[in-house]
């Protein structure tokens, strides 16, 4: 099944939840919890947690289903969304309570290898992405993966990169202005 | 909002909602900026969008299986039943745009609502299909005809895109049902071996696609509009 056929299966059984069609949510759940809980997992690098959030995931998507809008998101990217979310709001909280320090993973931002990619997301739409983020400077591009891959903070990555606060905001900042007017070409 | 001096920045609600997107916040700045998602529609657009430009990144992170129980943990907290919607061909005021209209879109329409009028009931199976906001089309099978039958409310075709329904069933590739007219109802016949899949198990979609409809049999362009079957 290509990607996009992928795409209008798990859009149709986001609009049957509203309606309490469990059978809806299991098959969105069938299609997309490999690859959310690999999101979550690699955010919290813990899978006991990362189960719990993912539970917190798709009773979420139970109940917010109604808000999916098949004209303005893509389904993964609404999923991949609210996942994200969760996870980073987990990780959040954990640091508060101190039951975990920040991952040491100093020098470990560099590139990771690119897999095949998931059948779930179209290729063009990440070949597009890919593109735009090696357009960037490579402390740039370190930044945002340490962000969005491990949903670190401005300060986490600043002592990672041994650079002060004021210099990874504007770091990012400035990433995220050129990548907009990439995507945007 | 109030753009920044630098014509290269972004407007502070959009970097904001781009921080928020990429997930950079501390936990205080982020409990602020979730609030405004929550409380104000112009944000949270903004955050979709990055949120969508971001995602495909997300095909670089290996997928993983989670243990069985947390299925059976996700079903133990749904409610046990949950509240009807209300169906929209109910609502009166849904049919006014279509009185409204003029010339050959109103004609078109009492001429739909007449065929419907002279259908069975019971045997109907209607979808409400929206996106963007918006409810894009209504479509009515009936499988007494094998026909389905589409009366486009708010359709936004873009560019020489046509739009294209399709029956999704759960488990299958998607059916095509053929191009549509974006202005005025048609009706479709459905072919015979298509019929047993057109159940309340189903839902129809709407993709846009090249002229004469999607080139490979399974919908190629972006999905503008989804709608469950149900019983009329």
């Amino acid at each position: 099944m290509d990607a996009d056929a992928n795409r209008a299966l798990i859009a149709a059984a986001l609009a049957r939840i509203p309606g309490g069609d469990r059978a809806a949510l299991q098959t969105v759940y069938r299609l997309t919890s490999a690859k959310l809980f690999g999101v979550v997992l690699r955010i919290l690098g813990e899978r006991s947690a990362a189960e719990d959030v993912l539970q917190e995931v798709y009773v979420t998507v139970w109940r917010r289903a109604a808000d999916f809008d098949a004209g303005r998101a893509s389904p993964m990217s609404w999923l991949i969304a609210i996942a994200r979310n969760r996870a980073i709001d987990r990780l959040r909280a954990q640091r508060r309570s101190g039951r975990m320090e920040p991952i040491e993973v100093a020098g470990e931002l560099a590139d990771d290898a690119i897999d095949a990619g998931s059948a779930l997301e179209a290729a063009h739409e990440h070949a597009r992405l890919h593109r735009c983020l090696g357009g960037l400077a490579e402390h740039e591009r370190a930044a945002l993966r340490g962000a969005f891959f491990d949903g670190s903070t401005y300060e986490e990555l600043a002592v990672r990169m041994k650079v002060p606060l004021g210099t990874m905001k504007s770091w990012i900042r400035r990433a995220m202005i050129k990548l907009k007017a990439c995507l945007e070409q | 909002m109030s753009d920044a001096t630098d014509h290269n920045a972004l407007p502070d609600d959009e970097l904001l909602a781009a921080e928020f997107a990429l997930g950079v916040l501390a936990e205080d700045e982020r409990a602020a900026a979730a609030r405004r998602v929550a409380r104000e529609r112009a944000f949270a657009d903004l955050v979709a969008q990055w949120e969508r430009r971001l995602a495909p990144w997300a095909a670089e992170i290996a997928e993983a299986t989670p243990h069985a129980q947390v299925w059976e943990r996700i079903v133990a907290q749904l409610p046990s039943q949950a509240a009807p919607r209300p169906r929209l061909w109910q609502n009166l005021a849904f049919w006014r745009p279509f009185a409204l209209a003029s010339g050959a879109l109103a004609a078109a329409c009492i001429g739909a609502l007449i065929y419907l009028g002279s259908l069975s009931h019971e045997a109907l199976l209607v979808a409400e299909l929206n996106g963007n906001g918006k409810h894009a089309l209504v479509a009515t099978i009936d499988p007494r005809r094998s026909t389905v039958l589409a009366v486009p409310a708010n359709l936004a075709v873009t560019g020489d895109r046509v739009p294209e329904l399709w029956l999704i069933v759960p488990g299958k590739d998607p059916r095509a049902l053929g191009v549509i007219d974006a202005q005025k109802p048609m009706a479709l016949p459905i072919p015979a071996h298509l019929m047993a899949d057109a159940t309340t198990e189903a839902a129809l979609a709407i993709s846009l696609e090249p002229p004469g409809g999607s080139p490979t049999g399974q919908p190629t362009g972006p999905v503008i509009a989804v709608g469950p079957l149900t019983k009329l």
